[in-house]
């Protein structure tokens, strides 16, 4: 299963990559926004990871956009991101986002929201 | 009388005394020029500086009344920067001290849970290199040791997602000094019209992107917020279901 990986710092794209790896997914495409997300998009990535505060494009942006293409209007995305005032959390489910982790996270977390969606993943 | 009391008295005496000095700097000019105009006699001489000056003297209550509508002008744009000011530093400035303070501890927390998670992982390789010194190592036993290895150095690199927050607190912290320096430039042109900093402030950062930083990130209670996020999702769907 092909994974996107959008954050802006290099340093949690490694974080989160390497968490994939540990639990399995080992295939994985990196953007470093919304933008670079929209553009390596494609047909074959099944799971989207995305951060929210992002330059040129942000996460909950990117999402709004990717649920309006035909083939992004279904595929699970979990947004893992330093926000976690009711209204942003809100505001991401709105956007279209399936599930949300607050930064810092643990592995553990991060599987098992990955877990909870692996079956929409899988449709 | 409060310090800060006392400094703004001393700002607006200060503004004020620059506008009368420039009247009476204009007043001086006007009889430098009419001094230095080419003469056509010194009886005619005289009398132009006579009357220049005499004409100074008259125009000094216009001057003056000018010069108070502008010092009136300019303690209502002060008044109107100091509140601006007030809030700032009340809010912001505060908050920012926080998150300052909040860099440094989570930069220590960070620094702090690698180096136990290095001591743990050097003893684990001890281990390992004592199972392999055995004459029959065991090598159920040095698994399970690589396996608690891997753990450890998931745990350090788990430990460095501070650096994403850190810097979304310091993008924070650069925008609100960013915005002071503005304020202070916007104060010090009260006092000065001319003024101009642009060469002075060659190294003035833009601020950053606000879209690239939560302003309230943090390293705290990621657990009560994860629950905070879980809790929503759940009652969000169950009422949509």
């Amino acid at each position: 299963m092909k994974f996107l990986v959008v954050d802006d710092s290099a340093t949690m794209r490694r974080i989160v990559i390497n968490s994939l790896q540990r639990i399995g997914f080992t295939d994985t495409v990196e953007a470093a926004d919304g933008q670079e997300a929209l553009a390596r998009f494609d047909s074959s990535i099944r799971f989207v990871i995305t951060d929210w505060n992002m330059p040129n494009m942000t996460g909950t942006d990117f999402t709004r956009a990717l649920r309006a293409r035909p083939d992004g209007a279904h595929v699970p995305v979990l947004m893992v991101t330093a926000r976690s005032v009711k209204e942003d959390i809100l505001t991401a489910m709105e956007a279209g986002v399936n599930n949300y982790i607050v930064k810092p996270f643990t592995p553990q977390v991060l599987k098992e929201k990955i877990d909870a969606l692996l079956p929409a993943a899988a449709a | 009388m409060s310090d800060s009391r006392t400094q703004e008295v001393l700002y607006e005496t200060e503004a004020a005394l620059r506008l009368v000095d420039r009247g009476l700097d204009g007043l001086r000019d006007d009889e430098g020029a009419a001094a230095d105009a080419p003469s056509t006699g010194r009886a005619a001489s005289g009398t132009s500086t006579a009357l220049t000056f005499e004409g100074g003297l008259n125009e000094l209550p216009a001057i003056l009344e000018r010069a108070n509508a502008q010092i009136l002008a300019v303690l209502a744009r002060l008044r109107e920067t100091r509140a601006a000011i007030e809030t700032t530093t009340l809010e912001r400035i505060a908050s920012t001290h926080e998150k300052i303070r909040e860099v440094t501890s989570a930069t220590e927390d960070a620094a702090i849970n690698i180096m136990d998670a290095c001591d743990r992982a050097t003893q684990m390789v001890d281990d390992l290199d004592a199972i392999d010194a055995e004459p029959t190592p065991d090598r159920e036993r040095a698994s399970t040791v690589r396996a608690s290895l891997r753990d450890e150095l998931f745990v350090m690199m788990g430990a460095l997602q501070f650096q994403d927050i850190t810097s979304q607190q310091l993008a924070h912290a650069s925008s609100v000094l960013v915005d002071m320096e503005q304020r202070l430039i916007e104060i010090a042109r009260l006092f000065d019209t001319r003024l101009d900093v642009s060469g002075k402030m060659t190294a003035v950062p833009e601020a950053p992107d606000a879209r690239t930083y939560d302003p309230n990130a943090t390293v705290r209670d990621a657990e009560s917020r994860q629950a905070l996020a879980d809790e929503i999702f759940t009652a969000v769907r169950s009422n949509a279901a």
